[in-house]
């Protein structure tokens, strides 16, 4: 009986390199950043977390759907289901500020976490890896500003 | 962001007790506890050459085994070096008679100078006090009643240190996996709590045994430098000595520096004045740790009081002896992050309703299965 052997096989790398913060890494990149996240599953109606907990790490859906429940009105006209390979909270990988929305699921959902911690590490010990997934953390954050920027008229596009 | 409420008297005195059953335990294990604590140490300063390795494309494990087996060779020297000198036990039962002599003809010509030089001493009589039979047979009787089992008790020790490099290897290979194993048993609602706090006493466990090697080796520096300065033989390995022993608080000290006194008071019978400089840079040394070394490097990456380090110091002493007063602050510092963070999830409302909302949700599930 192996009680904390690595569980990573072929599946599991080709799942993780579908999710688009993975996408650029090679396999054994993905090995090295497996090391680091954490499988969730969350029952249907089950709080992911609620508005105004300090955030301490980004969720990648892997199966499933979540809803995030925004309290601000500006939000509420962005992306409100994240469903397979989309992420929910990666601002937390930057910042420990509240979280701007509740997140629930929608159905049985399997997610992955990377936490901020580890993210540090990974930033300070792999470089590579840490600027790759900086840049689709990057693209993620600006399509998501320019969601929102299309739905304010009034706010001025940079 | 929503609060934590801060933990109370009730999680303070908790940690306390908790603190001072681990000592116990800590005691009682100690041919355990002693390897353990060793391998931390390796495992937080070879973290980071294990860690370049798997950058530059070596496999995790193959980078540990390569760093071990580095480790236990220079290991295996210093056991051999440690064996060949406890075989000439009976020698060093002389060579520690003939410091004790010259630690206390040191006293005798530095009570004799008092005594000259302040009439008040001198009428004291404290060169007779000094020569007092009771004084010699303290001596005496130290070396025959203490060496032996001191020695044998170093030999006893061998065996479970062999362990360090075998946990150092698990340790590099996986505590990672072990982290994520444990995880999975936290339920949804508490996991970002508990990665928290996982996250936090690695840090903690890092800044302090990383502090120390740096802490170690700038005393040890000093230490030697200075020591060889006043013409001491064996600078280098008495320095680091005193250094390692400074590893237990306030006694540690207390010992590294006279046993570098004993050594220049019995080398340099006929100048005291050598081993008046030895006390000097002990104390230079001390102030220089405590307001400068100390700050840079453990600091107070443990946050706790001073009052509470006097205290828990005591506490250490009394419940586990020596042993208490070397693991009291470490792990009351370990104990107290532990203690904060289950407080805080214990004590927040919100929390334990999502846990019970989640068990309900999860017995649905299961039901329809």
């Amino acid at each position: 009986m192996r009680f904390f052997s690595a569980d990573t096989n072929a599946q599991k790398v080709e799942m993780l390199k579908n999710i688009p913060i993975f996408h650029e890494l090679t396999r054994k990149e993905i090995l090295e950043v497996d090391e680091l996240l954490y499988e969730r599953v969350y029952e249907k109606n089950e709080i992911v977390f609620e508005e105004g907990d300090p955030g301490h790490g980004v969720f990648i859906v892997v199966s499933g759907k979540l809803r995030a429940d925004p309290g601000h009105e500006l939000l509420k006209t962005a992306l409100l289901d994240i469903g397979p390979g989309e992420s929910v909270g990666e601002l937390a990988l930057f910042d420990e500020g509240p979280r701007s929305a509740t997140v629930v699921a929608l159905e049985r959902t399997v997610t992955i976490a990377l936490f901020q911690a580890e993210f540090s590490t990974l930033l300070m010990k792999n470089k590579s890896i840490g600027v790759k997934v900086l840049i689709e953390l990057a693209r993620i954050l600006s399509r998501r500003a320019r969601q929102l920027l299309q739905h304010e008229k009034h706010l001025p596009t940079l | 962001m929503r609060p934590f409420p801060q933990p109370g008297a009730a999680t303070l005195l908790v940690v306390i007790l908790s603190t001072c059953l681990l000592l116990l335990l800590f005691q009682k294990m100690i041919w355990l506890v002693l390897p353990v604590l060793l391998a931390l140490l390796l495992y937080y300063s070879l973290r980071p050459v294990v860690d370049a390795l798997v950058v530059y494309g070596v496999r995790r494990e193959t980078a540990a085994k390569a760093v071990c087996l580095v480790q236990m060779i220079v290991a295996a020297g210093v056991l051999i070096l440690a064996l060949l000198s406890l075989s000439k036990a009976g020698t060093w039962q002389g060579s520690f008679g003939r410091y004790l002599a010259g630690g206390q003809n040191l006293v005798r010509k530095t009570t004799g100078s008092l005594e000259r030089a302040v009439p008040m001493f001198k009428r004291m009589n404290l060169s007779a006090q000094v020569d007092d039979q009771h004084v010699r047979q303290f001596t005496d009787g130290f070396v025959k009643k203490n060496l032996l089992p001191i020695t044998l008790q170093l030999l006893e020790w061998l065996p479970s240190l062999l362990l360090v490099p075998y946990i150092t290897y698990f340790m590099l290979t996986d505590l990672g996996r072990l982290k994520k194993y444990v995880i999975k048993s936290v339920p949804n609602a508490f996991f970002e709590k508990a990665l928290l706090l996982f996250s936090h006493l690695d840090a903690s466990l890092q800044n302090y045994f990383q502090g120390l090697l740096v802490l170690t080796f700038l005393e040890g520096s000093c230490l030697a430098i200075g020591l060889s300065v006043v013409g001491i033989p064996h600078a280098l390995a008495l320095g680091l000595a005193a250094a390692v022993l400074a590893w237990v608080p306030y006694l540690g000290s207390i010992a590294g520096c006279i046993m570098v006194v004993l050594v220049a008071a019995t080398d340099f019978p006929d100048q005291p004045s050598t081993a008046y400089a030895c006390l000097v840079l002990f104390l230079g040394v001390r102030i220089v740790d405590d307001f400068v070394f100390m700050p840079l490097t453990i600091g107070r990456k443990l946050r706790v009081h001073p009052l509470l380090s006097v205290l828990m110091l005591f506490l250490g002493a009394t419940v586990a002896g020596a042993t208490g007063l070397v693991f009291a602050l470490p792990l009351f510092g370990v104990v107290a992050v532990i203690g904060e963070t289950v407080s805080q999830v214990v004590t927040d409302q919100r929390l334990r309703a999502r846990y019970r909302a989640a068990r309900q949700l999860v017995a649905v599930s299961l039901e329809r299965i």
